[in-house]
């Protein structure tokens, strides 16, 4: 198959953290590259540094060693063209969920009547319209995260992160979100051109991914990249899709 | 909640009536009794003054103890220095200071009272700002950073909200501990004078000096109404405004819909108002974002930036330390090769201003635990008594000064005994409340579960206290003491010299200083102010770091209830 694009080089990145002088190794020698429509999940054991990794990605922790190239450029954090959705949402609870979604953009100076127009856009996209002047404290969890996704997908990323999006939810609400997640990914009216998400659950990554890069425990180090070439929509019953997770979960054990 | 307010009303009600009927027996002498509602707004507008300055410098500390690191190497200890200074020690030199620049005019002295208010209140403040912006959440910060919230922004969006509760919670602290400090500065004696400022503390003190009852009955009714009626309309709705902004609600707890502003309904609202009113600093704060924002631009596209103004930095940090260390250096070698003629009587000092304290702290603990117990354990209790303590909290242990020292010498047979009983029963009243309203915030927090599992294997009366209740309380136990100790230290020097009914003031730290201030001469004997202020900022320095910080870091990894 040949590449269109890379949009995110990921060079030879290692990641220690020191206490009373000792080193300590989170990351040993990742390298990878995102392409341009990419999806791609990063599985590993707890504990093995994947969402260490993404926060280097996105430019809120430095490698020891290595670099992130963005479009050939060094990455840092304040990237207007990578967004991130975090694990405990991360909402501002003194904001609205309007005021949540436009934050990227005020920072970005964008005029309050834009924000405004963007904003009620996703936050439609994300099914929650009526809410737009709700807090985050008023809402379910998985109304929180949809709030997340709107506010990273408004700020028009190139490369949408996500850490663990699904994992402070309960089973079925997170169903839900996946579905709904690969329908946004699959509308090429919006963006971003690339995902990059990490989680723990094999099977999601399964579930989800074009590309998966398995990381083992404890230094995380690169264990396989694989490409999952099962037709969307997935069916988690059919044995091709056991073969995968299966496959991956032996890489990891 | 309504019901309780109502009951705080009625109580306040039954205040007024009591005062009512002590002025029918003993009716006001006092000239100005008609002003008093204009005496208590002066009275408020000092208070008001201070809380504002102190406000500002709050935030502005706060914060950027909070976002330099190398400034908060200093401005912490600074800060626990200041906190733990009785600032009553100082208000001779602020006086005199003042009052000086402004050759004697009222404004002097005006000046001097605000001054003084402002430092009751701006310490705490500054540390509720900086805890707040300290622990605000990793997500959150990262949230921020990953969106681009930086600078003017990254202030208004992320790091005042966090701060609002704790510094509304702080600020109604700050507020009583004003009171005290309010009381006590307009009427003061030092260089041989009394200063005067009209206000409801003056008017309550010269009450105290002519033995007018009436006339101290109507001034702290007086007091009571403008206490509560601020808390009414200034406090309570501030708290429940702050709610909005708590970034931990614990489970189980009502959620609200929080609506920012629309909670102070008594200020009048129209269409617009705040966008109104914010209208003509709009253009600044675009112009502050855009030199932030250009100024964040130069510092990532040229790494030289950083590193001259980091090396400016440095070097004004490190002119200023050497500035601070050096004259404190030179102020203390001054002041041990020339030790103060009193210097002997210090070690005398410090014990028996101690014994007071301990005396009064045992007292507050012996009556406040009980109470505590079962006022935060009944509901039904609560409801009653909470406002009764209220009522009797608000007023600040100086405005009763003239009150206790009559009862003190009544009770007592000879006059040195009842000065003695005084100077505790000050001490006391003005370290109580701390303890009691500590103890029964620790008595309510104690989870409903876990007070169902006591019923449930029967947990009862001593087992119950011994296993379950004190535990659960020792960390507010703690805390309320350390803030009580303060409010001891603190009160010393009006505690310990009556200039109305003595002329030698008691053995301890309160009364050298006072002998210090008010007895020597034009200048006051500033050796012996230094060195006894000193001696105190020791003893309380000592206290605190090593009996109550490691007893708190240790009550924390072992008794603290986590909200489940």
């Amino acid at each position: 198959m040949t590449r269109k694009h890379v949009l995110v080089r990921v060079k030879d990145i290692s990641r220690s953290y020191f206490e009373n002088g000792k080193e300590f190794k989170a990351l040993e020698h990742i390298q990878f590259d995102l392409y341009d429509q990419d999806f791609m999940c990063i599985v590993g054991p707890s504990g093995c540094g994947k969402s260490t990794l993404l926060r280097i990605i996105v430019g809120l922790d430095r490698p020891t060693s290595g670099e992130v190239l963005f479009e050939g450029k060094p990455i840092e954090a304040k990237n207007p063209q990578v967004a991130m959705v975090f694990q405990s949402f991360a909402l501002f609870p003194w904001l609205t969920v309007e005021q949540n979604v436009e934050i990227g953009l005020e920072a970005r100076h964008v005029p309050p009547d834009v924000r405004g127009q963007k904003a009620k856009k996703y936050i439609e996209a994300v099914g929650l319209t009526g809410f737009e002047n709700a807090f985050p404290r008023e809402l379910s969890g998985g109304m929180k995260q949809r709030v997340g996704l709107a506010r990273a997908l408004a700020t028009d990323p190139l490369l949408l992160c996500m850490d663990e999006p699904f994992s402070s939810l309960d089973a079925l609400t997170a169903q839900n979100l996946r579905d709904e997640i690969l329908e946004l990914w699959s509308d090429p009216d919006l963006p971003p051109r690339a995902v990059l998400m990490v989680t723990h659950s094999i099977e999601e990554a399964v579930y989800l991914a074009d590309r998966v890069l398995v990381l083992s425990g404890r230094p995380g180090r690169q264990v396989a990249e694989l490409e999952i070439d099962l037709p969307r929509p997935r069916n988690r019953r059919e044995p091709e899709f056991y073969g995968w997770v299966d496959d991956i979960y032996s890489l990891i054990v | 909640m309504a019901g309780l307010r109502r009951r705080l009303w009625l109580l306040a009600g039954i205040a007024l009536v009591a005062a009512i009927v002590v002025m029918i027996v003993a009716p006001p002498q006092a000239a100005e009794a008609g002003g008093l509602g204009l005496l208590s707004l002066y009275s408020l507008a000092r208070m008001f003054a201070a809380y504002l300055i102190a406000l500002v410098f709050a935030i502005a500390y706060g914060t950027t103890a909070a976002t330099n690191k190398k400034a908060a190497t200093v401005m912490l200890p600074l800060l626990d220095v200041l906190q733990s200074i009785p600032i009553l020690a100082f208000f001779p030199a602020v006086l005199f200071f003042f009052v000086n620049t402004f050759n004697g005019s009222p404004i002097g002295l005006e000046i001097s009272v605000v001054v003084l208010v402002f430092t009751s209140m701006a310490w705490n403040m500054a540390f509720g700002v900086y805890e707040a912006i300290t622990t605000i959440p990793q997500d959150l910060e990262d949230a921020a950073a990953e969106f681009g919230v930086t600078g003017w922004l990254r202030f208004r969006r992320l790091m005042f909200p966090a701060a609002v509760p704790k510094l509304v919670y702080n600020s109604i602290l700050s507020w009583t501990n004003g009171w005290f400090f309010l009381v006590a500065s307009e009427v003061f004696t030092a260089f041989g004078r009394t200063y005067t400022r009209p206000g409801i503390g003056s008017f309550i003190a010269a009450a105290g000096i002519r033995g007018d009852s009436g006339s101290i009955a109507l001034g702290l009714a007086a007091l009571v109404v403008v206490v509560l009626a601020v808390d009414a309309l200034v406090w309570r709705p501030l708290s429940g405004w702050a709610d909005a902004f708590r970034l931990d609600v614990p489970r189980g707890e009502m959620v609200r819909a929080p609506r920012p502003y629309e909670r102070l309904r008594w200020i009048p609202r129209f269409p617009g108002m705040w966008h109104r009113i914010t209208r003509p600093v709009r253009p600044l704060l675009r112009v502050y974002d855009h030199a932030s924002f250009r100024l964040e631009h130069a510092y990532t596209r040229h790494p030289t930036v950083p590193r001259t103004l980091r090396r400016v930095d440095l070097a004004m940090f490190l002119v200023v330390f050497v500035i601070v260390v050096g004259a404190g250096l030179v102020g203390l070698a001054g002041l041990f090769l020339h030790p103060p003629a009193e210097a002997g009587e210090l070690p005398a000092a410090v014990v028996f201003s101690f014994a007071r304290l301990l005396l009064a702290y045992g007292l507050a603990l012996a009556w406040t635990i009980p109470v505590a117990a079962y006022v935060g354990r009944s509901a039904h209790a609560a409801r009653i008594v909470t406002p009764v303590l209220e009522v009797f909290a608000s007023v600040p242990a100086t405005a009763l000064l003239p009150v206790i020292l009559g009862f003190a010498i009544a009770a007592t047979a000879r006059q040195e005994l009842g000065l003695q009983l005084a100077s505790v029963l000050i001490a006391l009243f003005s370290m109580q409340w701390y303890l009691l309203f500590n103890l029964i915030g620790g008595v309510r927090s104690i989870p409903g579960d876990l007070s169902e599992a006591a019923r449930v294997f029967g947990l009862r009366g001593l087992t119950y206290w011994r296993r379950v209740l004190l535990p659960a309380i020792v960390p507010s136990f703690l805390t309320g003491s350390i803030t009580a100790w303060g409010a001891g230290w603190n009160a010393l020097i009006v505690s310990e010299y009556f200039p109305s009914v003595q002329s030698t003031p008691l053995t301890g730290l309160g009364g050298l200083l006072d002998k210090a201030t008010f007895l020597t001469g034009v200048t006051g004997d500033n050796q012996l102010l230094l060195f006894t202020i000193f001696t105190m900022i020791f003893v309380v320095f000592a206290m605190n770091k090593l009996l109550w910080h490691p007893l708190l870091k240790r009550a924390f990894l072992r008794y603290r209830v986590e909200a489940q």
